[in-house]
């Protein structure tokens, strides 16, 4: 891989907020696409962010520093995929759930959709379920993808399937959940049609679900 | 709390102590018993009174104070608690943009709103059940005020970013920690159990726990006179717990995320412990068996006052609490 985008990795993982715009522009001059920069770079520092976290090397506050100099990074490159004007790819609704306000992961994951070509309509944290189907429908979304790293919270998920259902828009919206509190047998019992384990699966399940690539 | 030798531990809840159960046995539900002193009297003493625990306890909450200082309060339901909606201040590490800390005087504090009808609800459960058990009043520790006041996310990212603003925040908000606390106590609160659960370490680094946390709380908690305290912290404390009893708290108050024996031998019998039964499994999830098994092991591991490891939820069921109080009464 290449010096600079290592480097950003670096940047990330450590938390140098104040250097991470410049570390990307450097990659983009390098002539390493944002796509790249967003699956290969960016996203593969959280990953390592995420096992630090797991190994109690790093708590709430070196995880929040990291997510921040990520967003440096994530500003620079959004706007250069969505120039690609590939929305007709299909629109992805993404929220986290109401009662949560955990929005990091979510944030990721909507890079990655982006980075995938996707249009995506993000909602934010805290959101509840009657909107995210609204927007949906407002949107002639192809997806619903929900967050939630709370327990509590898991519920939201189950009523946005049978909400889903109750309209008669379940199977032409297709749902995928992830985030902390969710797995693969809430997923299949719940009736969602995907669940991912990270961002870059996510994004591989978005593709899957639209049948792109 | 004396750490004495005795038969048996006291089974006590500790923690926000309400449930659907107690509500609808004594009439007094949520969300009007949050605000009615009367009716927070009655429902804080179900405890005792329904199952047969060893202390009354004021307050079902951690609003109260933030609310009084000017946040949103959503006053949740009869089986949700009240959740705070907005914070009044802006702190934000990104655009280094701070507001100041201009709270009210801790004597303005204490007279209106929530934690005056606190502080009354206090006075009524010393008058009446006071002679026959400890009276346990609920506050909120500096830390997780501070982050109530300004957005907890934004306070802990401050750590990283600017921490004299941090500590401008906290040291402001901790003379009303510290006036309410003596407030509960003159009052007639035996025992001020404080909850600090931002600065469990889920939230910040065990290094950053005495600079940001324990030493506020040895200011405001562990000088209080007339009153036990007891600082309860949720999480895994095992990396915390000998910084928690620095603070000079006459006990500790944690969470099933810690091994009963292990937490008792890290402590050392330094500090009371209080705990540790898991409020999701068993309490709200488990069966009267399985409750009672943990309250018999945590006896067993040592600590000197089996109570829930944090506040109960409203939906856990009567009779598992009541196994509770069996295994340890007998
Ligand atoms: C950061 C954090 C916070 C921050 C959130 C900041 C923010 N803007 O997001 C703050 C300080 C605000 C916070 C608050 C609280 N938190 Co918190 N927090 C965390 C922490 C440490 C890290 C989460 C994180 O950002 N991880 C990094 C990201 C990159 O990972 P991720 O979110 O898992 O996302 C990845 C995957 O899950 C997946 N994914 C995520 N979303 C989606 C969606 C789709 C569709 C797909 C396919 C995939 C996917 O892809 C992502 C990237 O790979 C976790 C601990 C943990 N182990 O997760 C606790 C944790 C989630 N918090 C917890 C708790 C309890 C709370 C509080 C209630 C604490 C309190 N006592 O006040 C409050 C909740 C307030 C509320 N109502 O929401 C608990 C939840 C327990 C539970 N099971 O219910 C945890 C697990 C900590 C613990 N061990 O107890 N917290």
């Amino acid at each position: 891989m290449s010096e600079k985008l290592d480097a950003l990795i670096d940047i990330v993982v450590t938390g140098k907020m104040k250097l991470a715009k410049d570390a990307t522009q450097a990659c983009l001059d390098d002539g390493i696409d944002a796509k790249t920069i967003i699956f290969e770079g960016l996203s593969k520092a959280m990953a390592i962010v995420g096992d630090k976290y797991a190994a109690k090397q790093y708590f709430l506050p070196q995880v929040l520093l990291s997510a921040n100099t990520l967003y440096q990074g994530l500003n620079l490159c959004l706007p250069l995929l969505q120039g690609d004007g590939s929305a007709s790819k299909g629109t992805v609704v993404i929220a986290v759930v109401e009662g949560d306000v955990h929005d990091i992961g979510k944030n990721i994951v909507k890079a990655m959709l982006t980075g995938l070509g996707l249009n995506v309509v993000d909602l934010g944290k805290d959101v509840p379920i009657k909107d995210i189907i609204a927007s949906a429908q407002e949107n002639n979304a192809s997806i619903i993808a929900e967050s939630t790293l709370m327990t509590p919270t898991l519920a939201g998920m189950k009523q946005c399937e049978a909400d889903l259902k109750e309209n008669g828009l379940k199977g032409k919206i297709k749902t995928m959940i992830g985030g902390g509190a969710t797995s693969k047998e809430f997923a299949e019992q719940i009736g969602a049609d995907g669940w991912s384990y990270d961002a870059v699966e996510a994004s591989h399940l978005a593709a899957s679900i639209l049948g792109i690539q | 709390m004396r750490k004495e030798p005795l038969d048996r531990p006291p089974v006590a809840v500790f923690t926000q102590s309400a449930t659907i159960g107690q509500m609808d046995a004594v009439g007094c539900a949520w969300p009007e018993a949050h605000s009615d002193a009367k009716m927070m009297a009655k429902l804080g003493a179900a405890q005792a009174t329904v199952f047969g625990f060893e202390a009354v306890r004021s307050s079902f909450c951690l609003t109260a104070e933030a609310e009084r200082l000017g946040c949103n309060v959503d006053p949740g339901k009869k089986d949700r608690t009240p959740m705070l909606k907005k914070h009044p201040f802006n702190f934000d590490p990104m655009s280094d943009v701070y507001d100041e800390p201009n709270l009210m005087d801790p004597e303005e504090f204490l007279k209106g709103g929530r934690p005056a009808v606190i502080i009354e609800a206090t006075r009524l459960m010393a008058d009446e059940y006071g002679k026959e058990y400890p009276v346990i009043a609920g506050n909120t520790g500096p830390f997780t005020l501070a982050g109530h006041m300004v957005s907890t996310e934004n306070l802990v990212f401050g750590i990283m970013m600017n921490p004299e603003e941090v500590h401008k925040w906290i040291a402001a908000v901790n003379p009303i920690v510290k006036a309410y606390s003596q407030a509960l106590s003159d009052a007639g609160a035996d025992i001020i159990q404080m909850s600090e659960p931002s600065s469990s370490t889920d939230l910040l680094s065990p290094d950053m726990f005495t600079e940001y946390s324990g030493n506020y709380v040895k200011d405001s908690l562990a000088c209080v006179k007339d009153a036990y305290s007891v600082l309860h912290i949720c999480g895994d404390t095992s990396a915390i717990l000998p910084l928690m009893a620095d603070t000079g708290v006459t006990g500790c108050s944690i969470e099933e995320k810690v091994d009963s024996a292990e937490a008792v031998k890290i402590n050392n019998g330094r500090v009371a412990l209080v705990g540790n039964i898991g409020v999701v499994h068993p309490l709200l999830q488990g069966t009267p068996e399985d409750c009672a098994a943990a309250a018999k092991r945590i006896a067993a591991a040592g600590f000197n006052i089996v109570s829930p490891g944090c506040g109960l939820s409203a939906l856990i069921a009567d009779e598992n609490l009541r196994a509770v109080v069996k295994a340890i009464k007998g």
